[in-house]
């Protein structure tokens, strides 16, 4: 009685390994997009320099506007046309600085899609659903904005649009 | 020929920021007609509404790109030789290629400073 009281035990404990082990089988499969390293590569390191970048971009993006500013304040309206020059040309350095958010808006469209992907195969893991396939890559001649040392300077596109080499 | 700066321009671009500073910048510059569009659709509706003088439009816009909307507008036989300025955050060499193919007149990477704008709309329409 006490023998089979321990096979039944064994067997159950068995079972149990086994519904573990697809537990985890399961929880791995829905992980691969994650557990890829391409995903890893292209997707979460560049996530991760898009976001560094744009808080950079951000806070010279204000540096510049609050330059332009604190020059506005220090202008000196005695001599009309010299402060309607000055005040022009803070007021486009102020647009020009403005720039940063379409760029930086692109950049964390990206941060936001990466961490939507990985929120995804989650809401998978918990519900035990099957994982949704990763969402491809920017197609071809969509890249966003180059990460620093990425792109060209506006002087080498203008010699590649004259027909000359970058 | 003196450009005339009361031609109708057309800007494109998904980011409202965008359209404001680079009307901001055109009307600085003296030009008084500008008309906006969010996207390459909107915008090709509207050329094939009016008679545009320039085209000044970003590249990443979704339903339709800039790129596209570059394309479609080369291959209209009343649209063809409208002057077509790039300005976008699309810095790779292939882009500038494909823009350069495609028939771009002129190709501004953002960021970008009003100086650039001017020069670049002058290296397209001419002094002014």
């Amino acid at each position: 009685m006490a023998e089979t009281g321990k096979l039944d035990l064994v067997e159950r404990l068995t079972n149990e390994c086994i519904d573990l082990c697809r537990s985890v089988l399961r929880g791995r499969k829905v992980l691969d997009p994650l557990l890829d390293p391409s995903f890893r590569t292209d997707r979460l390191n560049r996530a991760h320099d898009e976001q560094r970048t744009a808080i950079g971009e951000m806070e010279l993006a204000v540096d510049r506007i609050m330059s332009a500013v604190e020059k506005i304040a220090e202008i000196d309206f005695s001599d009309v046309d010299a402060a309607r020059r000055q005040t022009s040309a803070c007021c486009d350095e102020i647009m020009e600085a403005c720039c940063f958010q379409d760029i930086t808006g692109q950049r964390l469209t990206f941060v936001t899609e990466t961490l939507g992907e990985v929120g995804r195969s989650l809401d998978c893991l918990a519900s035990g659903r099957p994982s949704a396939p990763s969402s491809a890559a920017p197609a071809g001649l969509l890249n966003g904005p180059a990460l620093p040392g990425n792109g060209m300077e506006q002087d080498a596109a203008d010699r590649l649009l004259a027909g000359g080499s970058k | 020929m003196a450009v005339d700066m009361k031609m109708p321009i057309l800007i494109v671009d998904d980011y409202k920021t965008m359209l404001r500073i680079v009307r901001n910048l055109l009307q600085k510059l003296g030009f008084t007609d500008i008309d906006e569009a969010m996207d390459g659709t909107d915008a090709l509706a509207k050329l094939r509404d009016r008679n545009y003088g320039l085209v000044i439009s970003d590249w990443n816009m979704q339903p339709m790109t800039g790129y596209e909307l570059l394309q479609k507008v080369r291959a209209d036989e009343t649209l063809k030789s409208l002057p077509f300025v790039m300005v976008t955050a699309e810095s790779k060499v292939e882009n500038v290629v494909a823009a350069r193919q495609a028939g771009v007149n002129n190709y501004i990477i953002k960021p970008f400073s009003a100086e650039v704008l001017k020069a670049k709309l002058k290296t397209v329409l001419g002094d002014f």
